[in-house]
């Protein structure tokens, strides 16, 4: 996995880089690709820290919705703060929050700051813009075959959106 | 899955014992023939009709229609029915599209009549039905009349002057389902639906106008109001994002739920809770909700569509009017009472990408159907033929009065974007004269004919396992998606 000794965890920014047929997409650190499911769409990504695997999981589902090839760039921010019972769920009400903010009022995120993240509870500060077109409008974030593995490389999961 | 360990009980209908797997409830079922087993067995759908047999509170069996396919818990396609008050309710069983459902509107015009107006006719229709992403719909509604149309559904829309009572005597549950509580739909989703009433949406959701091709039941056909060359349209679309975050508010509601009511399941997305809960209740009650939004989107695209008739064809054309012929949903759990071990039983009856099919005499009919059985809307994929049904006693005696919805995905959408490109796509179904307007290129690629199984032969096995009968055969004219 790779990993950006330049930039600590809590406070790196995610580049989206611009992904051609099936290679999976690096971010400064962590991956992101999309894979096969046949109603619907299936992201697998991961990272080395849980900071760069929030990260990819939210920078994949951008790509999925078709803004993945340019940085959301821009100042408008916002807060979010989450806490769930368990990382399946932060992570599915993480991505949710990002799609709502999407659906709601064409807000995208390209600079996430992590204040705080654990294994329950996500604050992060998101800076970003609004955008003209979304391709896909993810309706929901599910929890099908969702389990995050956690081995010496880091986090990896797959998660599956309702479009 | 072994699939030569299937029992065959009847013509189409295969068994998997409830021995199969030992926290197996029930036994399940799967209608089908060999080619549709084979697919069933390439991805997760036998699997996840296993997890759904084990459901707490599940009676008889648990059943896949034949155009089975994979999808969250449930897999679409799936039936399932628990037993009232102790049994649970899964938001899994009904899908995160709440009622996304299927209206089919009859007219008075031939094929040839619309013919030399159908380029202005699909205008209006792309014009007047909002489709795609991002696209609000007509009416901005206020938290009152959010309210009003979670609560009363179709007949909203009546009281607005923008529905008539054959409307909503001819859609599932007069349009109006009781037991629907706006308390229990959280903010978020109903900010989502806020102004999201009448529209399409995207993905496979669509208008099409159809020709009546071939009639197999005139007298059923007769009563529906169709005939061959007649011109039809269907409507594909269901509850839109407020639907969708129901769905996943009870989700992450029913993750603790199974832990307080200490029930053991295989899968996560099957998260349940039992009906009598507070959580089952209120669940219900949003789930109901969400359904009667529905409805009221169904009907307020139907305004547009009589709007866009009328725009187009009115003074050239004898009769423009566009009259209900039926709505059904089929992604829904309802409250219904049926036979179990030969006495009558108060069931969650949950159907997920299927539909009901309820036979002749049943008595929640309207006056028109009552003794022919409810119409069964199946659409096809765009470019291929769609089918209308009816229900009968059958149905009622072995599937809980249900039957199959659509064609079932064969590709995915990467699959298919991959395989076909929209323009080219287009102008193929041009060439065989079908009108395409579409927002998306990409998203037409997704919804290829290509990508979607043969709908005849689902239709063929549910009218020979006798649980739902062939009435008409539709073929399209146009489609209008997002």
């Amino acid at each position: 996995m790779p990993s950006d000794p330049a930039k600590t965890p809590s406070t790196g920014q995610c580049f989206v880089s611009s992904r051609q047929g099936l290679a999976p997409s690096l971010t400064t650190v962590g991956f992101y690709e999309e894979i096969e499911h046949t109603a619907d769409l299936a992201l697998k990504c991961g990272g080395p820290d849980l900071d760069s695997f929030f990260r990819s999981a939210a920078m994949g589902m951008y790509h999925l919705m078709g803004i993945g090839k340019t940085r959301p760039d821009g100042t408008l921010t916002q807060t979010v703060a989450l806490e769930a019972m368990d990382m399946e769920s932060l992570l599915v009400d993480w991505l949710g929050e990002l799609a709502y903010l999407a659906e709601t009022q064409n807000l995208m995120f390209g600079t996430i700051r992590f204040q705080t993240l654990s294994a329950t509870r996500i604050e992060a500060v998101l800076t970003g813009c609004r955008v003209s077109h979304i391709e896909k409008v993810i309706k929901a974030v599910t929890y099908h075959n969702l389990t995050i593995q956690k081995t010496h490389e880091g986090y990896a999961a797959t998660v599956v959106f309702d479009v | 899955m072994d699939l030569t360990k299937l029992e065959q009980i009847r013509p189409f209908t295969y068994q998997i014992p409830a021995s199969w797997r030992a926290d197996m409830q029930v036994p399940a079922r799967i209608l089908g023939d060999a080619a549709i087993l084979e697919a069933a067995s390439a991805d997760r759908s036998l699997e996840q009709l296993v997890n759904t047999a084990c459901l707490p509170g599940i009676v008889t069996h648990a059943l896949a229609m034949p155009d089975v396919h994979q999808g969250y818990g449930f897999p679409i396609g799936g039936v399932a029915a628990t037993a009232a008050p102790d049994g649970v309710i899964s938001p899994g069983g009904v899908g995160y599209d709440i009622n996304c459902g299927v209206r089919l509107l009859g007219t008075h015009l031939l094929q040839e009549e619309i013919l030399p107006h159908l380029d202005g006719l699909i205008s209006a229709l792309y014009a007047h039905c909002p489709s795609g992403v991002g696209k609000g719909g007509p009416i901005r509604l206020n938290a009152k009349e959010l309210r009003q149309v979670l609560e009363r559904g179709a007949r909203w829309a009546l009281k607005r002057g923008i529905a008539d009572e054959n409307d909503l005597e001819r859609t599932e549950g007069d349009g109006c389902l009781a037991g629907a509580d706006a308390g229990c739909v959280s903010e978020r989703a109903l900010e989502r639906g806020r102004d999201q009433i009448g529209t399409l949406g995207a993905g496979n959701h669509f208008i099409e106008v159809d020709v009546v091709a071939e009639v197999f039941d005139a007298t059923a056909a007769d009563r529906m109001g169709l005939a061959p060359d007649k011109v039809v349209v269907q409507i594909h679309c269901g509850s839109r994002g407020l639907g969708h975050q129901v769905c996943t508010d009870y989700v992450k509601r029913f993750q603790k739920a199974i832990h307080t009511y200490g029930l053991r399941l295989p899968d996560r997305e099957l998260v349940c809770a039992p009906l009598s809960s507070p959580e089952g209740r209120d669940y219900l009650a949003a789930m109901t909700a969400a359904a009667n939004y529905a409805f009221a989107n169904r009907q307020v695209l139907t305004h547009a569509i009589r709007h866009s008739f009328e725009q187009a064809l009115a003074g050239k054309v004898a009769r423009h009017q566009v009259f209900q012929i039926y709505d059904i949903a089929h992604n829904m759990a309802r409250i219904e009472t049926h036979p179990v071990d030969g006495r009558p039983r108060k069931l969650c009856v949950h159907r997920k990408g299927a539909t009901r099919a309820f036979g002749p005499g049943s008595p929640e009919l309207p006056p028109a159907y009552r003794d022919i059985g409810q119409p069964v809307l199946v659409p096809g994929s765009m470019g291929t033929c769609s089918w209308v049904l009816r229900g009968t006693q059958t149905a009622m005696e072995q599937t809980f009065g249900s039957s199959c919805h659509g064609a079932g995905r064969r590709l995915s959408r990467r699959q298919a974007r991959k395989q076909f490109k929209g323009v080219t796509l287009r102008r193929e179904l041009e060439h065989s004269g079908i009108q395409v307007m579409a927002g998306s290129m990409s998203g037409l690629a997704e919804e290829a004919p290509g990508a979607y199984k043969d709908v005849n032969r689902v239709v063929d096995v549910v009218h020979g396992a006798g649980i739902a009968t062939k009435v008409a055969r539709l073929i399209p004219l146009a489609v209008i998606k997002g």
